[in-house]
């Protein structure tokens, strides 16, 4: 930790397992087949394999904790839905629903926090103008991903404040706790933002030349490997839609 | 003058500023629409309470551009959230309809900021689409939320509630940019941010 500050060495260091491109492939496939529920019962095995593929990444990358996190709201999930029979009509119905919805959407959620969490805005932005996506998409996309982190605290800290203050959901009109709490909250986004931008325009973000950076992207062995699985993935759906059965 | 009607970093960085406020908003709202009741007022308290930010967001829109790209990411950004395609169609539309409108009040009138944020609430109606286009199909892939859930559903969302569902996303747009406006007035343009 005491040697000199390197770039080059601290981004070799950094450079994570996968291409942010391959990422948000797997993030795509899970959101429209996963939590999407495209696809029949042919589907159904291939799902399963796409659903593991995101906590098999987090122990590659020994995010210990969101492994243990999302299994852990996994498990709350499917044990709602093993309950599900030994409880009461009413509370099993709510059960049933929770159950499934927090099964259908958990493997998503993570999938997509493990893009964010390993994959920083350089990296981001220097995948997609690979990709030759425009710079009008790209660069509210990734202003906007830097941001959900931002306000989110924000609210929380100014719901606090509020609270403190007797402005909550029961403790005053629901106008008012609207306009109390979302107002500052807007007000401190915004300012947050345009420092950001004044920040981001210093080092040349939406210039009209081609920026450089330091990042070390590209694809290697496993990407390879997950962008064929992917192509698998979308292989047996089409054949699946041309009605051919495979097993 | 070719130049000054680009849209350069700064306006692009806003988008993501005000699309990121305006999402939040959206995405807290969606959450409670997992609750049968709230699935059809998605329509109603979006509009609504996504004004203020938006409305805040018009002051800052002074090129044409602006309204149509945060459509087309708003649509991006649901595909990502497993509401399929749609959005991003509608997304586009919406934008490019409320863009027209600005663009004739010449990005200055206010009655016309108002009107473009309500056709641009419009968008909200294509994360509706994949239930009304394949009513069967997507109750056979919501088959493990349970039958509860899909009765309660089925009852309140009814084929005839699609054009429904599109009118009141329009008339809460008009609502929530009317509330934006007042809001706007009162706090915003005080605290030096409009």
């Amino acid at each position: 930790m005491s040697a000199p500050y390197s770039s080059e060495a601290s981004q070799k260091k950094r450079r994570g397992f996968l291409d942010p491109r391959t990422k948000i492939v797997i993030v795509l496939l899970l959101a429209v087949f996963v939590l999407g529920g495209l696809g029949g019962s042919q589907m159904r095995p291939v799902k399963t394999v796409l659903s593991a593929l995101p906590f098999l990444l987090l122990l590659i990358e020994r995010q210990w904790r969101g492994f243990a996190r999302g299994l852990l709201i996994l498990a709350i999930g499917y044990g709602l839905l093993f309950l599900m029979p030994y409880l009461p009509a009413g509370l099993s119905y709510i059960a049933l629903m929770c159950g499934g919805i927090i099964t259908r959407f958990v493997v998503t959620i993570v999938m997509a926090e493990y893009l964010l969490d390993t994959t920083s805005v350089s990296e981001f932005i220097s995948a997609m103008s690979r990709l030759h996506m425009p710079q009008a998409i790209t660069i509210p996309v990734s202003v906007m991903f830097r941001l959900f982190p931002t306000i989110r605290e924000e609210w929380q800290s100014i719901r606090r404040a509020m609270r403190m203050r007797g402005i909550h959901p029961g403790g005053a009109k629901a106008g008012q706790v609207l306009e109390y709490q979302m107002v500052p909250m807007m007000t401190s986004s915004v300012r947050i933002g345009e420092e950001l931008s004044a920040s981001a325009l210093t080092r040349g973000l939406g210039a009209p030349v081609r920026r450089t950076n330091i990042c070390r992207i590209g694809f290697r062995l496993q990407d390879l490997f997950f962008l064929a699985g992917a192509a698998f993935v979308l292989v047996v759906w089409v054949l699946e839609l041309c009605g051919v059965s495979l097993w | 003058m070719k130049n000054e009607k680009r849209l350069n970093g700064r306006d692009l960085i806003n988008i993501g500023i005000y699309g990121a406020i305006y999402f939040a908003i959206l995405f807290v709202v969606a959450m409670l629409g997992l609750i049968p009741i709230f699935l059809p007022l998605l329509a109603v308290l979006v509009p609504i309470l996504g004004g203020i930010p938006f409305m805040l967001f018009l002051t800052k829109v002074k090129k044409p551009g602006m309204l149509f790209i945060l459509g087309v990411i708003l649509g991006l950004l649901m595909l990502l959230t497993g509401m399929g395609p749609w959005p991003i169609l509608t997304g586009a539309v919406a934008g490019l309809l409320a863009e027209l409108c600005l663009k004739s009040g010449g990005y200055k009138s206010a009655g016309k900021a108002v009107l473009a944020y309500a056709l641009f609430s419009m968008w909200i109606w294509g994360n509706y689409l994949p239930l009304f286009t394949d009513y069967e199909g997507y109750f056979a892939q919501r088959a493990d939320y349970g039958q509860a859930y899909i009765d309660a559903v089925q009852k309140l969302m009814p084929l005839w509630m699609a054009p429904v569902l599109l009118a009141a996303s329009f008339i809460c747009g008009l609502i929530g940019g009317l509330l934006g406006r007042k809001i706007l007035k009162k706090h915003f343009e005080k605290a030096g941010l409009a």
